[in-house]
């Protein structure tokens, strides 16, 4: 079978794109073949000129070896990080390996082999197995579980893509390196046992014979597996290639602008489409007055659109909206804006603002809650403790704001769907392509691009979805839908606002006898439960942990971190604000709570406070209008799973006007067995503690009249390079578990440690994200 | 309405608006797709590019104000990915996602033709760009790599 999403359309270059620019031809004629190329920086599926090993491995002749990643690369680096973990099985030259994005398409139409099924070894505590994937269940779409498709689960979430990954990419490269030393014994007739292989090369040592990986590719393609289910993959004490620092293979198109994102896609007779879409979520179009922007140039017309299907994209409820469509996108863009539309708003949504909001959110905390936890008996400690403590903290709805803005193309075809979108779930993206136009799924073809950012952002539609609707009422022309910045901000789901009541119960050394979580979010927030609903980590012999809610019009969904930032921020200020309470050192307070556990990692989690501490010189007298704050981070944490953990220190420094400025940060962090690429978790733990340092300093997103005010980087301010921290170190510690994902929820410290120090500076305790909305000055 | 542009040393002629954001011009009807759009209001920087070695937002520049002068896009810095801010760039490893590294890059070069050998506090004040994964770390890394290779080579760029 032809495994090809573009055997028929490939990319071609023209004058422009000699100049730069990506330009893709379709049903070109034969004879235009041998002008047929790939743009270097375009990274979706094609099919290989040589036959593949298996379908994450194609050897070229000249050893080149490519390797089909099935996650999006946003920055994360799992470009690199999944190539290197087949390339180690493989035993290929690592300068030789090129990743290219997966077919979803084949996704669609084949199976994964067996051998893929099932991680082998004993769960995460085993170093020699494949771990315990974050995602175990089946579940066909992908959203849930993980699908038994080709490429498995084709998701780029929760920080999974190396936790679930890398058996079986470890199993694929290990595949295909044994078929490939089965075709030079058979070419030499001798017996497998006596080759091996390294840097693509293999050796028939008694009789002094090498061969390359690309001269026996072809046969290995011919040659099954006898037992694939006998593979074994290495552990981490055989490993040469992973965890070591490898640069991000990208890099090089990422500083020459020839890196393709969804943005990027021109095509042949493409249109492009602005849109507007109801500014109140659950709204649509009542009317809109096209006559007006008639003659405007290079305008075609307008197309409403529905509220894009809620089942399509995990029952999220958007606008309906209006798009213009123009010969260039700056053209429909400023047609749009002239254009008369009305929404017809549904009321109750209209008359929603943040303080509504967040008063619905207050009262739920005083009716019953889900309870997520309850041992031993609160009520009865709270009436005995020497002395009660009780906070209330809150977060703002916060988007992802990533810095490409939504967009997809999308050709329709009498009985084929191409899609080109930087997407993190492109299995959704097909069932979309396919529930819209009523093309089966295994006639979509989902051409991968990077992603400008991700941040969970892709995947909670509805970019694809819009884009699809025009494009199917458009059959035959190539459309290409981008939103404008203030666009991005409406068609998004957001993090829910949170708010959060916890009490504390002291015993007169002022250790806690008992503590009360509440936590209220939108009720189809996910992540509720993050942080809070296990035993407690700082211990207390009471504890009840409930979960509140209240239901709103601004569609919820999964941001960077999930509900582990919010909860990391109420837990760990919490935590600090009973070791000032006790007259007790925050950091110390915190270990001494930790060893009361009797949790089974309680070492890891003392040695990660320990060393950040030490790193951090922890008690050194610091300037005036300084101070250190300390921070606990777990990901992952569940009843009988080791958690991922790392413990920050952060020292801060506020002027006298008021000015935050985060001055050094300590990091101690698990690296479990082993990192994969060290380099690349390096890099997500700098680049997430200025992530969380965005959403402690300036990030909220307010709601007035239904509609979401902050849209654009002037009332939603970014951080810049003068606020990032000078001094970032990072150490990491052996444990004895598989890792969780390090994309996510790592640096959440921040927040606390900004709090904490301006209570120490200022002796102002802040409980509301963020920190711009307060009055840090002091005297 | 045709005017003649200069992009990269190559001239085009090209029939838009003269009130037509320079940055459109570039990517959609020049087809130079690593100038990028994000906030479209001049806040972000990922549309830098050079107006007569100056950098500039390009979503807030017409069309109109870069005819007669010398355009530079991240396409036009060098033929191979070679000018030492990409090779400092590749050498710290510095993109996450990438999609604000062209117009980071067009900003800091700027700066090094203007400070060739910028102190920490004129990085911060001179390099104003967002960068959504926070790269900011490695970026003034590779900004003192990127001066010290630039002045030990004789200080041209």
């Amino acid at each position: 079978m032809s495994n090809s999403d573009l055997s028929r359309r490939d990319v071609l270059t023209t004058g422009a794109a000699a100049a730069g620019a990506l330009v893709v031809g379709f049903f070109m004629p034969q004879r235009a073949d041998a002008q047929i190329i790939k743009p270097e920086g375009a990274a979706w599926a094609v099919e290989p000129a040589t036959p593949e090993v298996n379908a994450w491995v194609v050897v070229a002749p000249d050893d080149t070896v490519t390797v089909r990643i099935a996650q999006t690369e946003l920055g994360q680096g799992v470009w690199t990080s999944n190539a290197m973990i087949v390339a180690e099985e493989l035993q290929c030259d690592w300068s030789k390996v090129k990743p290219q994005y997966a077919s979803a398409n084949r996704d669609a139409r084949e199976m994964a082999p067996a051998w893929t099924l099932k991680a082998p070894g004993n769960g995460a505590q085993d170093p020699s197995g494949g771990g315990e994937p974050e995602f175990g269940s089946r579940d066909r779409t992908g959203v849930q579980g993980i699908p038994d498709s080709l490429y498995r689960r084709m998701r780029t979430n929760a920080a999974a893509s190396v936790k679930d990954g890398r058996y079986y990419l470890q199993l694929a490269g290990a595949e295909a390196r044994e078929r490939l030393l089965l075709a030079a014994a058979k070419t030499w007739g001798v017996p497998v046992e006596e080759v091996s292989s390294k840097n693509s090369v293999i050796t028939h040592a008694k009789t002094r014979r090498t061969t390359t990986y690309g001269k026996v590719a072809s046969l290995a393609a011919q040659t099954p597996h006898p037992n694939p289910e006998k593979i074994r993959i290495k552990p981490p004490s055989e490993w040469t290639l992973m965890g070591t620092e490898q640069k991000n293979l990208d890099v090089p198109l990422k500083v020459t602008g020839k890196a393709v994102y969804g943005i990027d896609v021109h095509l042949p007779g493409m249109k492009w489409a602005a849109v507007k879409s109801c500014p109140v979520y659950g709204g649509k179009v009542k009317s809109y007055d096209f006559e007006k922007i008639r003659r405007e140039p290079g305008v075609i017309k307008a197309i409403q659109f529905p509220i894009p299907e809620p089942k399509l994209i995990r029952g999220r409820i958007f606008g309906g909206g209006v798009a213009v469509l123009a010969d260039s996108w700056y053209q429909a863009k400023s047609a749009i804006e002239k254009m008369p539309i009305e929404w017809d708003e549904p009321p109750e949504n209209a008359r929603r603002n943040t303080a509504s909001i967040r008063a619905e959110l207050m009262a739920s905390l005083d009716k019953p809650g889900k309870v997520g936890v309850n041992i031993g008996d609160c009520d009865a400690a709270f009436k005995s403790g020497a002395k009660i403590v009780e906070a209330t903290y809150s977060v703002p709805y916060l988007p992802r704001a990533r810095m490409e803005p939504g967009n997809a193309t999308v050709l329709v075809s009498d009985n084929r769907v191409d899609i080109w979108i930087g997407d993190q779930s492109p299995q959704e993206t097909r069932r979309s392509c396919s529930e819209i136009t009523g093309i089966p799924e295994t006639n979509v073809y989902v051409h991968l691009c990077h992603l400008g950012g991700g941040y969970g952002r892709n995947g909670n539609g509805p970019q694809a979805e819009q884009a699809i609707y025009i494009a199917n009422l458009n059959r035959g022309t190539p459309i290409h839908l981008l939103w404008t910045r203030e666009e991005d901000f409406v068609n998004t789901t957001y993090r829910s606002m949170g708010v959060a009541k916890l009490r504390a119960a002291l015993d007169r050394d002022g250790w806690p006898i008992a503590i009360e979580v509440k936590t209220a979010t939108d009720a189809e927030a996910p992540g509720q439960n993050a942080g809070f609903d296990v035993a407690p980590r700082y211990f207390a012999p009471n504890y009840r942990f409930s979960m509140h809610s209240g239901r709103f019009h601004i569609p919820v969904g999964t941001r960077r971190g999930v509900g582990a930032p919010a909860q990391h921020f109420y837990r760990e200020s919490f935590m600090d604000e009973l070791a000032h309470a006790a007259g007790k050192d925050p950091y110390l307070y915190r270990r001494e709570l930790v060893s009361r556990t009797n949790l089974p990692y309680k070492a890891d989690i003392i040695k990660a406070l320990d060393m950040a501490a030490e790193m951090s010189g922890w008690g050194r007298p610091l300037p005036q209008g300084t101070a250190r704050a300390i921070a606990f981070e777990e990901r992952g944490a569940e009843e009988g799973h080791h958690a991922t953990l790392s413990a920050q220190v952060h020292t801060v420094s506020v002027s006298k006007q008021g000015q935050v400025r985060v001055l050094r940060v300590d990091v101690a962090h698990d690296e479990g067995f082993g990192l994969v690429n060290p380099l690349t978790v390096k890099k997500q733990l700098e680049g997430q503690i200025t992530w969380f340092l965005n959403d402690a300093i300036y990030q909220e997103v307010n709601v007035k009249d239904g509609r979401m005010v902050e849209n654009n980087f002037d009332t939603f301010p970014l951080s810049r390079i003068n606020e990032n921290p000078p001094e970032i170190n990072i150490r990491f510690f052996k444990t004895g578990h598989w890792l969780d994902g390090m994309g996510h929820d790592r640096g959440t410290a921040i927040q606390s440690c900004i709090a904490d120090a301006v209570f120490q500076i200022t002796k102002k305790r802040y409980r509301d994200l963020p920190f711009r909305n307060h009055d840090l000055t002091w005297t | 309405m045709a005017m003649d542009l200069t992009v990269n040393g190559v001239r085009h002629s090209v029939d838009v608006a003269p009130d037509t954001p320079l940055l459109w011009v570039i990517r959609d009807t020049l087809q130079l797709t690593g100038t990028k759009f994000s906030c479209g209001i001049a806040q972000c920087g990922a549309c830098t590019v050079h107006i007569d070695d100056r950098a500039v937002r390009s979503c807030s520049v017409p069309v109109s104000a870069a005819v007669g002068k010398k355009v530079t896009t991240i396409e036009g810095l060098s033929s191979d990915g070679t000018h030492p801010v990409q090779l400092a760039w590749i050498d710290l490893d510095v993109p996450q996602c990438g999609y604000c590294q062209s117009g980071m890059i067009m900003s800091v070069v700027a700066l090094l033709k203007r400070t060739p050998n910028p102190t920490d506090a004129q990085i911060d004040a001179g390099v104003t760009n967002a960068c959504r994964c926070s790269t900011y770390h490695r970026i003034r890394q590779a900004i003192h790599v990127a001066a010290r290779r630039i002045s030990a080579a004789g200080g041209k760029i």
